[in-house]
């Protein structure tokens, strides 16, 4: 309930934000801007879902930035040499994704060094290797099919259907999930009923407003939104979701429970630069090209995505839905603040305050509790 | 034997629904080692820490006078000023300075402009350490390369840099060599001669002797008559009063016939954590038998948290032996091969190793059995999650609105039997409790022993490791005593005393074929 508190206080903060935006700008407000924010979220989304599950374990990971980087030339260098685009992006996922996941997670879950040092070393050796690898400068992308990942769209009409097929799926699932409930003694009101309905559909209606409007929903966004719905499952409904959280919450307590916590925890690290590569590897098919120095940065903005969703920094207490509230957040305000021609050193500098108060917010919090 | 230069008059203080400390007085003189003796819980350490004001004097009743003269400690550091210093079990140093910098960590010599004078600092030190004659440490050394001995001195030469005239001492000799403690033991003697009054809490009857002038005891809080001089009294009725006698808590204890044996153990070992070539439990051997409740008695730090936590794979790399269940050899690596051998362990201390205070009483029922809930493709059945910690909620009782209420809302009482459940719900054959009504309240605790006569009775093998000596005679059928580190009696629980298993336990005696 605390969490889903916090979480509605940052979604409270992005409404009004939203509001004031549309009132300040008139181009804020238009399918055609919001499209594009959902596609500047996105690339720094995928690895904060990610970040979603090691900042729970109460870890860190900060070479994330620096694998979207090598990712980028990995995939490029492979597709140059000949390689299928598929075959590229799966040698790409596997190498510097999970390698470097497992590479990490052992260092961090089996000799317990402090995952600040090992992926902050990461960070230095993946950048690196970026650049050896390119020798420095951009790679151009000549394959035909690789830049649709990143930059194609999914049709209006398809994307009609789908939202349609969306809408029917959630009212189904919220009602079924209510009926079960109640056939358990469990008493759920008519009106939390209606309110979670209404929500889903608002949300799915401002899609409706913003892909069929423009130029239907983007590969990425897509990839980000089944992204999104598997990991809150994961984390609520699965045993490793289960197990992230109570470890997160009390590693000791989670071990001797008989959790395997260096299994949980190798597991997150592979997750978290998975996705970084994934992430790389559409952004790279984005901009169709690669360069070596993309992604610098990147961890900041997933691990602020992460604390102004209310992610506790301490581990064992967040959401993904948190996590996306804050990206968008970020985005949203990146994005208005440019409209509106706030020069993008100031909004370094509201980016930062932002941080420090959701933190500030989250012990508070806690102390209250406590 | 000196003056009086400490008295504590009609000590009280309270905990919330604990009276820890009950109008107690002691006097201490200079020149003398004052032994301070009780059970766990006795009291000492809390009267202790009201004196070197780590309990400030608005926390507790009565009066502390040092020569005479009144004083009311806010701090330690008032304490320390007055000359009180305390050494307490876990050593405060920092390991990464040299001696010379420890002993006087923040009082440094200074010249002028704020800079260190280390070389007065080294030479003070020095001779600091010369008059406690000790040798073998230079001032520049490193703690971290001394031994535990060696360090428990660089802290007394800390205590004495604060000119401090009543030293107490928290047993001191409890991680020590009998050589180390032959050291310690001439260093007090010296200091004896020297004035500074010394209170020594030991557990170790033969130290009383080898040591102490005198002696007081402490029981349930209250000071058991005055102090005496052990040239006067027998070690038998130290004992006797260190024992409470009358039980005032009702154990519903019901009777069994012991089954097969279920858990066999041979030659167990676990190290230290952190001292090499040192063994926190060592040789330990013992079988636990299918309806039965097993009892393991020591005073803290005997090694029974070590021995179990060890048992279950808690301790990876550090414990050893030989581990039969049901006849069959196990290799237990971790507390998952534990659980999967039918072992449970409900840990001694609940929020740090039992719960995950920010989950549900349902999440926390549930996490060592999320194989029984969910599928073989890991996703949870929240039916089944949610049954199953409605069901022990209510078998066990745990006073709470919802089985969603989170478990650090819950009083001590109900988190324990929140860890319990958990525990119940993977349907272990053999089940361990470390001190499992340790700041439970009656009812609860009564609530608890009925729940562990229902394990005994569906056969489940019940082993409880417990500090308080009612509780264990209370309930076991038979008592395994430990003491640094090993067993030194098996006692049948009828036909035993109190005072067998205080005797054994500290290590006065030694029952023959052990050891």
């Amino acid at each position: 309930m605390k969490s889903f508190f916090r979480t509605h206080a940052t979604l409270t903060a992005l409404v009004v934000l939203t509001a004031a935006l549309s009132f300040l700008s008139e181009a804020f407000f238009t399918p055609r801007n919001l499209s594009n924010i959902t596609l500047q979220v996105t690339i720094i989304g995928i690895i904060a879902v990610g970040m979603t599950l090691v900042i729970l374990l109460g870890g860190i990971d900060l070479s994330v930035g620096s694998i979207v980087g090598l990712a980028s030339i990995v995939v490029t260098l492979f597709m140059q040499s000949g390689w299928n685009v598929w075959l590229a992006i799966l040698a790409t996922i596997l190498t510097v994704g999970v390698g470097i996941g497992v590479w990490n997670g052992v260092w961090i879950a089996h000799y317990r060094i402090p995952a600040f040092i090992i992926t902050l070393g990461m960070m230095t050796i993946a950048r690196g290797a970026a650049l050896v690898l390119s020798d420095g400068s951009s790679i151009p992308v000549t394959d035909p099919v690789f830049p649709l990942l990143g930059g194609e769209y999914i049709a209006p009409a398809s994307s009609a259907v789908i939202l349609g097929l969306a809408l029917a799926l959630f009212l189904f699932a919220t009602l079924r999930t209510a009926s079960r409930q109640r056939s358990c003694g469990v008493s759920v009101g008519a009106r939390d009923i209606a309110l979670r309905a209404s929500f889903g559909v608002a949300i799915l209606a401002l899609a409706a407003y913003v892909f069929i409007g423009y130029r239907g929903i983007p590969y990425p966004v897509a990839f980000l939104i089944a992204l999104i719905l598997a990991g809150a499952f994961m984390l609520s409904n699965t045993r490793l979701g289960r197990r992230i959280y109570a470890t997160g919450g009390n590693r000791e307590a989670a071990r001797l429970s008989g959790i395997n916590v260096f299994r949980v925890e190798l597991t997150v690290y592979v997750i978290v630069t998975t996705l970084a590569a994934v992430s790389g590897i559409l952004l790279t098919s984005r901009l169709n090209g690669a360069n070596p120095n993309l992604g610098n940065m990147f961890e900041l903005d997933a691990i602020a995505s992460v604390i102004i969703g209310g992610t506790s920094p301490m581990g064992g207490v967040g959401t993904i839905g948190g996590t996306v509230v804050g990206s968008v957040l970020i985005g949203v305000m990146n994005n208005g603040m440019s409209l509106l021609g706030v020069s993008s050193f100031y909004q370094l500098i509201i980016k930062g305050f932002i941080i420090i108060v959701a933190v500030w917010f989250d012990v508070m919090n806690k102390r209250r509790k406590a | 034997m000196g003056d009086v230069v400490l008295r504590m008059e009609h000590i009280t203080r309270d905990f919330p629904g604990v009276r820890a400390l009950d109008d107690v007085t002691l006097e201490a003189r200079a020149g003398e080692v004052l032994i301070l003796a009780g059970e766990n819980g006795a009291g000492k350490s809390t009267l202790m820490k009201v004196l070197s004001g780590v309990w400030p004097a608005s926390s507790f009743s009565g009066r502390i006078l040092i020569r005479g003269e009144e004083r009311r400690f806010a701090s330690t550091h008032d304490a320390e000023a007055a000359g009180v210093a305390i050494i307490h079990q876990e050593l405060n140093l920092i390991q990464d300075m040299s001696v010379g910098e420890n002993i006087f960590l923040d009082r440094y010599f200074m010249r002028s402009f704020g800079i260190i004078d280390w070389d007065r600092v080294h030479m003070e030190a020095a001779k600091i350490l010369e008059r406690l004659r000790i040798g073998g440490i230079g001032t520049r050394d490193l703690v971290r390369t001394l031994s535990v001995g060696k360090q428990q001195m660089v802290e007394i030469a800390k205590a004495l840099s604060l000119s401090a005239s009543i030293l107490v001492l928290d047993e001191p000799t409890s991680a020590l060599t009998d050589r180390e403690a032959d050291d310690l033991f001439r260093i007090l003697r010296a200091l004896r001669e020297q004035g500074v009054c010394m209170i020594y809490i030991s557990h170790k009857l033969d130290e009383f002797e080898r040591i102490g002038d005198r002696v007081q005891v402490l029981r349930d809080g209250k000071a058991v008559g005055d102090a005496e001089a052990l040239s006067s009294v027998s070690l038998d009725r130290i004992i006797a009063r260190m024992v409470n006698r009358d039980i005032r808590e009702k154990y519903p204890k019901e009777p069994f016939a012991p089954g097969e044996v279920t858990l066999e153990v041979r030659n167990f070992e676990v190290d230290h954590p952190l001292l090499r070539n040192v063994k926190k439990v060592s040789g330990v051997s013992f079988d636990a038998r299918k309806g039965e409740i097993l009892g393991i008695a020591g005073l803290m730090g005997a090694g029974r948290t070590e021995l179990v936590t060890g048992l279950f794979g808690g301790l990876p790399g550090a414990a050893r032996g030989d581990v039969r269940i049901d006849g069959k050899p196990v290799a237990i690596r971790s507390p998952e091969d534990a659980i999967a051998a039918g072992m449970a362990l409900v840990t001694e201390d609940r929020k740090l190793l039992g719960l995950i205070l920010d989950f549900s009483i349902r999440t926390n029922i549930t996490l060592s059995s999320l194989k029984a809930v969910s599928n073989a493709l890991g996703v949870i059945d929240p039916m089944k999650d949610r049954g199953m910690a409605e069901r022990f909620v209510t078998e066990l009782g745990v006073r709470t609105p919802s089985v969603e209420a989170a478990a650090n809302s819950l009083s001590g009482g109900n988190q324990q039997k929140v860890v319990i459940a958990k525990w119940l719900a993977t349907e272990s054959k053999i089940l361990i409790l470390d001190e499992p009504t340790r700041g439970v309240d009656v009812g609860a605790k009564v609530e608890i022993y009925r729940l562990m006569n229902d394990l005994v009775r569906r056969g489940v093998t019940v082993i409880m490791i417990s500090s308080e000596l009612p509780e264990i005679m209370g309930m076991s059928d038979r008592i395994l005593v430990m003491c640094e580190g090993r067993l030194v009696a098996e006692l049948k629980t009828a036909g035993a005393t109190k005072e067998d298993v205080m005797d054994y336990a500290t290590g006065n005696r030694t029952q023959e074929g052990f050891r």
